[in-house]
């Protein structure tokens, strides 16, 4: 499937561990900066450490990674960002049980535009349907209209808001 | 409409707590297509609604008139946040429901503000809530309160039509 993508979007592996790590604290780093409501907790890198290893081996998560080539070495490219997301199956309470969720997708600043993003999103979602995903599912926080703007182009639409309220102003 | 009283919910009130959770999800597909019922989702929720007055992670609130007839309900649950972004601990507000005939007059606002007494009384400080986006009146309600937008979650239909 990534042979569409020339080189440049495929499943993460193994070797891709200590990259993924970086450009996931680049992604919370820069929603924690656009968004004060999600900003990071002191430990989050140490957790992302621990967490990416175990979510590489669930069968629910789908982790993808966007590289560009090194020079004649096609084995070791230079990861530039990441997509993940996952099939969750809901308790029968509305029709729609098999939802795909794209939870998380980052290019690095330096490669945006050039469509590594969509191809992601594209990938992504072709492998939530294939795993049985009836309906697409992306959080994205307010602060950032310009991922909102790519859903919408992807034709999703506006199903809730999530809202927060803090309660030491009671 | 201000003495309403409000109270936890109990056993005996499932019954109750079960038409007003049907009531709500009808409205809701209503408005919004998107969130029509399972067909096993009553029966589903008769089983949730036991559980869940038995979880020290829950409560549910009842708006009770004249004794007998409940006209509300709402509830919360507390669960620890992702684990990577603030806060660490976090409740939701999954539940707020008036019924029609006795909106307006401040019962919505009563049942919130009592789940949100006890949630800060468990030393929780952020609770968050979904509101559909097609229900501009709920979104109102929550706002009337000083609830903000944090996240929008847009939805992509993909089954064979
Ligand atoms: C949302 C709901 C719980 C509000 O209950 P309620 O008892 O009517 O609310 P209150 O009377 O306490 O309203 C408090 C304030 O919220 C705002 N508000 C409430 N409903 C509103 C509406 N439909 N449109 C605009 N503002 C509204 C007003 O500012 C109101 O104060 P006011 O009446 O003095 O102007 C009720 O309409 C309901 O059950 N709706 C269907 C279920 C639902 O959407 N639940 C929310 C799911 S997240």
């Amino acid at each position: 499937m990534a042979a569409e993508y020339p080189g440049s979007v495929r499943a993460a592996r193994r070797g891709d561990l200590q990259q993924l790590v970086d450009l996931r604290m680049r992604f919370l780093g820069e929603t924690a900066h656009e968004e004060p409501r999600l900003r990071l907790l002191p430990d989050a890198r140490q957790r992302t450490e621990q967490a990416l290893p175990v979510w590489m081996g669930q069968d629910d998560r789908v982790l993808l990674v966007a590289e560009t080539p090194a020079e004649g070495d096609e084995e070791h490219g230079e990861l530039v960002g990441y997509a993940m997301g996952f099939l969750n199956v809901w308790p029968p309470v509305f029709q729609s049980q098999h939802v795909g969720e794209i939870a998380e997708c980052y290019i690095a600043e330096s490669s945006r535009g050039k469509g590594l993003g969509g191809a992601l999103v594209k990938l992504l979602t072709e492998v939530l349907l294939g795993r049985g995903a009836t309906v697409l599912r992306a959080a994205v926080p307010v602060t950032n209209p310009g991922a909102r703007a790519q859903l919408d182009a992807a034709g999703y639409a506006p199903l809730q808001f999530v809202m927060e309220r803090r309660l030491n102003a009671l | 409409m201000e003495g309403v009283p409000i109270r936890n919910a109990r056993r005996g009130d499932i019954p109750s707590l079960l038409l007003l959770w049907q009531a709500m999800m009808k409205e809701l597909s209503d408005m919004d297509a998107r969130f029509a019922p399972h067909p096993r989702a009553r029966e589903h929720m008769a089983n949730e609604l036991a559980k869940w007055l038995q979880d020290p992670n829950r409560h549910v609130v009842v708006a009770e008139e004249g004794g007998r007839l409940l006209i509300g309900f709402a509830s919360a649950v507390k669960s620890p946040g992702n684990g990577w972004q603030i806060p660490s601990q976090v409740a939701r507000i999954t539940d707020c429901y008036v019924i029609g005939p006795r909106r307006r007059n401040g019962v919505g606002r009563r049942l919130a503000g009592r789940l949100l007494d006890v949630l800060y009384e468990d030393g929780i400080d952020t609770v968050r809530l979904s509101v559909a986006a097609k229900d501009p009146g709920a979104h109102a309600f929550w706002s009337s309160m000083g609830w903000d937008n944090l996240e929008e979650i847009l939805e992509k239909d993909v089954e064979p039509s």
